[in-house]
């Protein structure tokens, strides 16, 4: 396998989530389940491994050398999905975790529109296991809420973004939410300044808008739809996490935000309008995102 | 009521502990505002909430006032007073616990089997004095309910604007606490309402003893919170809360602020046991330094249902019971007739499980680290914790065979460990503790081992180790670094 750190977007995220993870566990002190985050990156990569033989079209090729190559350009994926497990969702059980990684891997093949999977692979992974089990839990205030934290996620996040151009649905979502906060608390409820500030520098909420909702391969195609598409989960989440209490909103709302997206692309096919020109690439950019945007980066 | 509700003495100990849950004390007269820590019984299920408060209040109870935020208008039905030793078997249950071990002689055969028990850390709670009084007028400011409960005068308010409920309280002889109006207006526009306390002194005199007794309030709301922010207005420093959470599936944690296990299952020397409220007391202080603060510490959790039976190990004192949990106000359990307690919600939606589990959360805020009230989830971690430190006693004789001597040398190489750890968790000079490890001289058997010996080796040892933290920030630095200046150099950034 050519083994390219750099020509794929994805390799960056892996760093970044292993990053965030090692910083949880070694400073944050979090009570570090090594058990349970074996158990996330064995039964992905098992799963993957599984679907690939299982959904595999041509039963001619299959364990073929192309057949091969292709199970080891998901592996990337699969690890991002694991990460993205490992730093949120947490149970006591192992059966549980590996419903999680499970669900993660195979609702990439299962649950696809016009040969696209719809879902984010761990923030479904992540809610169908705290909705159907009622086993597992996520830890809002795990980051706490530290300006350092925002600060270098902002910087981490926008190379990310920047790379895969999908800065537009970082901002346009953490825009929206933080007007809204603002708005509320400040504006309407009269709390101080820093009331504002733990609330929007949750390491939480910041993870979620540079590395969550970004997912090139499940937000629309088009400028305009994907900044009103963010705007909506912003708005959404926003609702939910100030008047019913809920804890996590953001994820629950992209999940089921996300089946919005195939009608959002074939209804903004038609706009030929985009604000930005259409900028000339060299070879290796767009080499570049052509692998980030043929594979689901969390 | 200087009766010992007993905490952990340390922390009273080394700090200037205000009082104040989720209230502030209102005062009339010019009284100084001192309290401590403060501590509160946290019980959820569902969108039922049922918070108990203990109630501290030591002078005059004229004077005494309280104010409390809270989501809806209480009927009466939902306010109740209880039994206020019910906080002191919580705590003593729950504390951070010391164990003991005795080593064998490996020189002398013995089937004894170890002996281990408990101490825990213990001392009286400081004297506080408050004073408040005073109600009644309008100005804006609507009361909801009023009602008469055990030995309290209780008032719901509901306010429009800050401005009104200030002039209101002002008004009626409440002095309002320096700070505390930033946060009034914020609450009423989050719809809450005002509990506000004060002490019949009718019903009080029918009572035995000076104490004033915990209220108890239940009420369903899908808010689980704390609102500790009011009682950061009367409060020039770090308030200590000490969080007894119980619930039916797990447990609770805070959700806008680090949940952070305290150190647990640390060797730490003998000479400990002389003071271990003092050792847990700067072991906290290092720690809530360390995690910048705005952390709640985890000090137990465990399944308390009374049908398990195996609640800690080791226990340091009895575990609460049946009755204990049903006054705590675990509506769930109450299908018996605890004659006494009829005052329990019996309506409450039950689905069969008796499961109880118990959180213990220590929280030190001040105003700077901690801008928000505290939320909490209710999580289905079912997995046990407790906060404890052991202490090893060396074994007794003549070591003078082999095995003997190898022993003296492992006991001397552990007990430099321990001399490390106890640096390491409280953040003390290892000078420190000269006095206290000289003091213990009745080692005469393992003389070479003695602690005080040990210290002068130890701090050669520590002053030989370079600091390791700047090493790794400048190794990650250098990385990332690295990293940045190959990408730019790649062409990708």
């Amino acid at each position: 396998m050519q083994f390219n750190l750099f020509k794929d977007a994805r390799y960056f995220q892996i760093i970044f989530q292993s990053v965030f993870l090692a910083y949880g566990i070694f400073y944050l002190h979090w009570n570090a389940e090594w058990w349970m985050y074996g158990t996330y990156f064995g039964i992905s990569l098992t799963t993957q491994f599984l679907c690939s033989v299982i959904f595999n079209k041509d039963i001619t090729k299959l364990f073929s050398v192309s057949w091969w190559k292709k199970l080891q350009t998901s592996i990337p994926s699969v690890l991002i999905s694991s990460f993205g497990l490992s730093l949120l969702l947490k149970t006591n059980h192992w059966y549980i975790a590996a419903l999680a990684a499970v669900i993660s891997i195979a609702s990439k093949y299962i649950i696809r529109i016009n040969g696209k999977h719809i879902f984010n692979p761990s923030a479904l992974g992540i809610v169908a296991t705290l909705f159907f089990t009622g086993d597992a839990w996520i830890s809002p205030g795990q980051w706490g809420s530290n300006i350092v934290i925002l600060f270098t996620v902002l910087c981490l996040g926008f190379i990310v973004t920047t790379k895969v151009q999908k800065l537009d649905v970082s901002l346009a979502f953490l825009g929206t939410f933080a007007a809204l906060l603002f708005t509320r608390q400040i504006i309407y409820q009269g709390w101080p300044m820093d009331f504002f500030v733990q609330s929007i520098s949750t390491g939480s909420l910041l993870l979620f808008s540079f590395f969550m909702i970004t997912d090139p391969k499940t937000t629309p195609n088009h400028t305009v739809a994907r900044i009103i598409w963010s705007m909506g989960v912003a708005a959404v989440a926003f609702y939910l996490t100030t008047f019913k209490f809920m804890n996590g909103a953001p994820i629950w709302v992209l999940v089921f935000a996300q089946p919005l997206v195939p009608l959002l692309d074939k209804l903004f096919k038609a706009k030929t309008f985009d604000w930005k020109p259409s900028k000339q690439l060299t070879p290796k950019e767009s080499s570049f995102l052509r692998s980030v945007y043929t594979h689901a980066v969390m | 009521m200087k009766s010992k509700l007993l905490i952990i003495g340390s922390l009273i100990a080394l700090s200037p502990l205000l009082y104040s849950f989720c209230g502030f004390y209102v005062s009339k007269a010019d009284g100084t505002l001192k309290n401590k820590t403060s501590q509160v019984i946290l019980v959820r299920d569902g969108n039922k909430t049922v918070i108990t408060m203990y109630n501290d209040y030591k002078g005059d109870t004229k004077d005494f006032a309280m104010v409390v935020p809270v989501p809806v208008v209480l009927r009466k039905d939902d306010i109740h007073v209880v039994d206020q030793s019910i906080f002191q078997r919580l705590n003593d249950y729950s504390a951070p616990r010391l164990v003991e071990y005795w080593d064998q002689n490996p020189c002398e055969a013995s089937f004894e089997e170890d002996k281990m028990y408990a101490a825990t850390a213990k001392s009286a709670l400081s004297e506080s004095v408050v004073r408040g009084n005073g109600y009644k007028k309008d100005l804006g400011v609507k009361i909801e309910a009023k009602y008469l409960v055990g030995e309290y005068d209780i008032l719901i308010l509901s306010a429009k604007e800050s401005g009104g409920l200030k002039e209101w309280l002002t008004t009626n002889g409440y002095k309002i606490p320096e700070g505390a109006e930033e946060v009034l207006n914020p609450y009423i526009k989050s719809n809450l309402k005002f509990f506000v306390v004060k002490v019949n002194e009718a019903e009080k005199k029918k009572l035995p003893g000076n104490f004033l007794r915990p209220l108890q309030i239940s009420f369903n709301s899908p808010k689980f919170m704390l609102a500790i922010r009011l009682g950061m207005a009367n409060a020039d420093g770090d308030q200590d809360l000490i969080v007894y959470a119980f619930t039916r599936k797990g447990r609770i944690e805070c959700t806008n602020y680090r949940n952070v296990n305290i150190p647990t299952g640390k060797n730490v020397p003998l000479f400990v046991q002389k003071n271990f409220s003092a050792f847990y007391g700067n072991l906290f202080d290092k720690q809530w330094n360390n995690e910048d603060k705005s952390v709640g510490f985890l000090e137990y959790a465990w399944d308390v249902s009374p049908a398990s039976y195996y609640h800690c190990d080791p226990c340091i004192a009895t575990a609460p019971s049946e009755q204990d949990l049903v006054q705590s106000g675990v509506w769930w359990l109450k299908d018996k007739d605890w004659n006494d307690y009829s005052d329990v919600d019996n309506t409450a939606p039950d689905n069969g499980s008796k499961n109880v589990h118990f959180t213990r959360l220590h929280f030190r805020y001040n105003r700077n680290s901690f801008a928000q009230d505290l939320m909490f989830q209710v999580t289905p971690n079912t997995e046990t914790f407790q906060a404890r430190y052991i202490i090893t006693h060396p074994a007794t004789g003549n070591f003078t065979c082999d095995a003997g001597k190898k022993y003296l040398q492992d006991l001397k190489r552990r007990r430099r460990n321990e001399l490390l750890e106890l640096t390491s968790l409280t953040g003390k000079n290892i000078d420190t503790w000269q006095e206290d490890a000289s003091a213990k001289n009745d080692e005469e058997d393992v003389a070479d081992a003695q602690y005080a010996n040990l210290i002068p080796q130890v701090k050669e040892e520590m002053e030989r180790e370079t600091n390791n933290f700047p090493a790794g920030i400048l190794l990650i630095s250098a990385v990332m670094l690295g990293s940045a200046g190959f990408l730019r150099w790649k062409g990708f950034v």
